[in-house]
């Protein structure tokens, strides 16, 4: 505005440019209100309580301030460092694959054929059934003495007599991510497919001209135009999956011999289980500083683009 | 330490002790025997005793409460309670709607506002009031919720002499589940116990008399493992998930029969102290499910992920001889068997007739089963909202836990937890219309109840379940998860 007037703006202090903005800041008065009550209040919460021991027998007016007593309980079990390596291992792989398994599908997907968009519907129905519901299918799936795909494999004479996969330590982990993966990729697929309608028609066309092959063209045209929105469906998949709850505590919940258990069902546990909220919030606190790490790449992950945007 | 719970589990009823409580019985009559500290004498206490005591009293409750409070009291209550939901037979809504016509009619003065609550809500929304003193005055709880209450100091005590009645008219187990620190914070309203159901087809084709049950667990295994061998069927139908009250209500009984426990509460005089989860009685307890599961694999693999619930279809589909379940569970299976169609149907029906009902085993030391059902409690006034009329609560909790409606609410799922209930009318006429519930109404002497400590439920649901995971994934030895189990309730109970 200043600038119609051919003078230089005048530098305006902090309260200045607030009492510039007065009218926006009551707009969004109260949803900064509510968000103060719903979001940061338990955030403090969480971390206050996390400094005191609850045990079940006391009731929670009579806490007992407890240092980071209850960081070092978590820090040093042995169950922690077991939880923390079935928590890697499910979100890692849980992502990996489901975004290899979205690319694939999106590569599919984006190329013209008869019934494309009836399977793009169909790829979509895992995304869209509820996953409580789709947890106890699966349950049901990979019954270790009725699941239909025992009886299948069977029937095809692939395995002789029950397949256990939900009550054996070693493939527990493995089977869910399946079931996580089956129910994730469709939303990493609607992403990378939103992603490559951007690739623009006429640097495809180009580098044909040019004599580059199919792989090629993907590489070195397709895949640096969806770095920036793979980089965010690989962190919203890797936020999802750390937080993940329904699918490994429905099925398995946890066992067996907590071969399943992952942070978040054993923050689960430990809350609402064991009654000592305490530890629980302890428990949660150093999930929500990873959740933080991973928020600061996500967030220069969207602004470096809003950057790229503003240099272009 | 452990010499010393080995040496203090001499506890059973047998030669002169067993001989004594009987005579009492003969001397005292049916139901004031039951108020000795060791309960009925679980070997008198049959099917048969059962019948032969039932419908000779008709009890006048009214009468029986204006003792306590005159019918004429003017006042208020709140008060919560697990009642019938959607799924519950339309016998037990109608119990209910009499129970509140019958109420208004002794108390016309009193308002009772009463919140029918379900089963998975009513426990945190009830810490979450009591914390905000917002409690009701009154609420019936299943049987292991009020400990956690007691210890916050958020009960008031109250005790069956509060209201008029006797503390040996009520299960010693119920008592001692309302118990805490030598104080009594709540009365039984109705108690029950599973029993050992068998398919009585499958224990023919394996070549096992059809009629007859095990009768030790030792039994169980081999009976299980025959059947395995024979027909190719599971055998027992152990559950062993974490974080659900079905497994430790099925491995506690087998426990505390072969002379162990969580902590002593199977003892006389449980002081909830000391610790037997890792004694000889536990081990073989831990032994007993390790040998079904991985030595003889007659029983369903999906035992570390299943629930009783998931049990009832292959026994309804004749793949699975034995369980432990309520005694509601043959009108479940006829209700599932009836729904099903074509031929389906017809082997659905075929295993309903093939159901029977037995006492759960005995192990090495006794015969045990988990008492359960709930208890009515009184609120501390300070963690109630508004002022506790103690009166219109004492008038409620006696209307509630006399004879007569601790018999009628109880009618479908449960029975009496004040014992004059069984010699009412009413129970005749439940005995009479309700199949098998005289065995497991039998089983009650033998009942024990969890510890009613605030560390209970993760102790049950946690702990003990681990350790039999722990076992029967073989990532430790039944030993070392019976130690792992032991240093986990030692550290709970030390605070930690």
């Amino acid at each position: 505005m200043n600038s119609s007037t051919g003078r230089k703006p005048t530098p305006r202090g902090l309260f200045g440019r607030i009492a510039d903005h007065r009218l926006d800041y009551l707009y969004i008065l109260p949803a900064i209100g509510v968000m103060l009550l719903v979001i940061a209040y338990p955030i403090y919460y969480t971390f206050y309580l996390s400094f005191f021991r609850t045990p079940p027998s006391l009731a929670m007016s009579d806490k007992v301030f407890n240092g980071i007593g209850n960081y070092i309980t978590i820090l040093t079990s042995e169950s922690f460092h077991e939880v923390t390596i079935n928590t890697v291992v499910w979100t890692v792989w849980s992502t990996f694959f489901a975004t290899a398994l979205g690319l694939g599908a999106a590569l599919v997907l984006n190329r013209q054929f008869a019934g494309r968009g009836v399977l793009r519907g169909l790829l979509l129905i895992p995304y869209v059934i509820s996953a409580v519901a789709a947890s106890y299918i699966w349950r049901w799936i990979y019954h270790s003495d009725f699941g239909v795909l025992g009886a299948i494999l069977n029937r095809l004479g692939i395995i002789d007599g029950k397949l256990n996969l939900l009550d054996n330590v070693n493939l527990v982990l493995p089977s869910l991510i399946v079931v996580n993966v089956w129910k994730e990729f469709p939303f990493a697929m609607i992403m990378i497919l939103a992603g490559l309608q951007t690739v623009p028609d006429q640097l495809l066309k180009a580098a044909r001209v040019d004599g580059a092959g199919a792989f090629h063209r993907f590489l070195h045209v397709t895949l640096p135009h969806l770095k920036g929105v793979m980089v965010i469906t690989v962190l919203l998949l890797f936020v999802a999956n750390l937080n993940h709850f329904t699918i490994p505590w429905i099925m398995t919940g946890g066992g067996p011999a907590g071969a399943s258990d992952i942070w978040i069902t054993q923050i689960y546990q430990i809350a609402f289980g064991r009654i000592r909220f305490g530890l629980a919030s302890a428990y949660s606190v150093i999930l929500f500083a990873v959740m933080v790490v991973i928020g600061y790449f996500y967030v220069r992950a969207l602004t470096g683009n809003d950057d790229v945007r503003r240099r272009g | 330490m452990f010499a010393l719970i080995s040496a203090r589990k001499g506890r059973t009823l047998g030669g002169v002790g067993a001989l004594l409580v009987s005579s009492a019985m003969l001397v005292a009559g049916p139901v004031s025997a039951q108020g000795s500290d060791t309960g009925v004498d679980p070997e008198t206490w049959t099917p048969e005793y059962v019948r032969s005591i039932a419908g000779q009293t008709e009890p006048n409750t009214a009468e029986e409460c204006s003792q306590v409070v005159p019918l004429d009291y003017s006042g208020s209550v709140d008060y919560w309670y697990v009642g019938p939901n959607e799924a519950s037979p339309e016998l037990e809504h109608k119990m209910y709607d009499d129970f509140w016509a019958a109420w208004e009619e002794t108390y016309p003065n009193i308002e009772v506002n009463a919140q029918n609550l379900g089963y998975n809500d009513m426990l945190n929304k009830l810490r979450t009031a009591a914390l905000g003193n917002a409690a009701p005055g009154v609420a019936r709880l299943p049987i292991l919720w009020g400990s956690e209450f007691a210890a916050k100091g958020q009960l008031s005590e109250l005790s069956p002499e509060d209201v008029g009645y006797k503390t040996e008219n009520f299960w010693p187990g119920a008592m001692k589940s309302v118990t805490q620190n030598n104080k009594v914070w709540g009365i039984p309203t109705n108690n029950e116990t599973m029993a050992f159901i068998w398919n009585a087809g499958i224990f023919e084709e394996a070549g096992l008399d059809p009629e007859k049950a095990p009768d030790t667990w030792a039994e169980v295994v081999e009976y299980s493992k025959q059947i395995n061998e024979k027909t190719g069927k599971a055998g027992y139908g152990l559950v062993a998930r974490v974080n659900a009250g079905n497994t430790p209500f099925r491995f506690m009984p087998m426990a505390w029969g072969e002379g162990g426990g969580a902590l002593d509460e199977a003892s006389d005089s449980p002081s909830y102290q000391e610790v037997w989860v890792n004694n000889d009685g536990t081990r073989r307890a831990v032994q007993n499910y390790y040998d079904m599961y991985v030595r003889d694999k007659s029983v369903p693999v999906s035992a570390l992920t299943n629930t009783q619930t998931e049990n009832q279809d292959p026994f309804l589909a004749n793949q699975l001889a034995m369980v432990i379940a309520h005694p509601s569970e043959y009108a479940t299976m006829l209700d599932r068997a009836n729904k099903a169609t074509g031929d389906d149907k017809a082997a659905a029906m075929q295993v309903v007739d093939n159901m029977r009902y037995g006492m759960i085993p005995r192990g090495e030391d006794r015969r045990a089963v988990v008492f359960g059902g709930s208890n009515v409690h009184i609120f501390n006034p300070d963690n109630v909202d508004g002022d506790l009329d103690m009166e219109a609560a004492k008038a409620l909790v006696c209307f509630m836990t006399g004879p007569e409606w601790s018999t009628k609410l109880a009618w479908v799922s449960s029975n009496p937890g004040n014992t004059r209930g069984f010699e009412t009318v009413w129970m005749k006429e439940r005995l009479d219309t309700i199949k098998f519930l005289d065995v497991s109404t039998s089983m009650l002497p033998s009942g024990i109840p969890f510890p009613p400590v605030a560390e209970s439920p993760e102790i049950m649901n946690i702990i003990i379940p681990e350790m039999l995971q722990n076992a029967l994934t073989e990532k430790m030895t039944v030993e070392e998860a019976a130690a792992d189990a032991e240093k986990k309730v030692n550290a709970l109970l030390n605070g930690m």
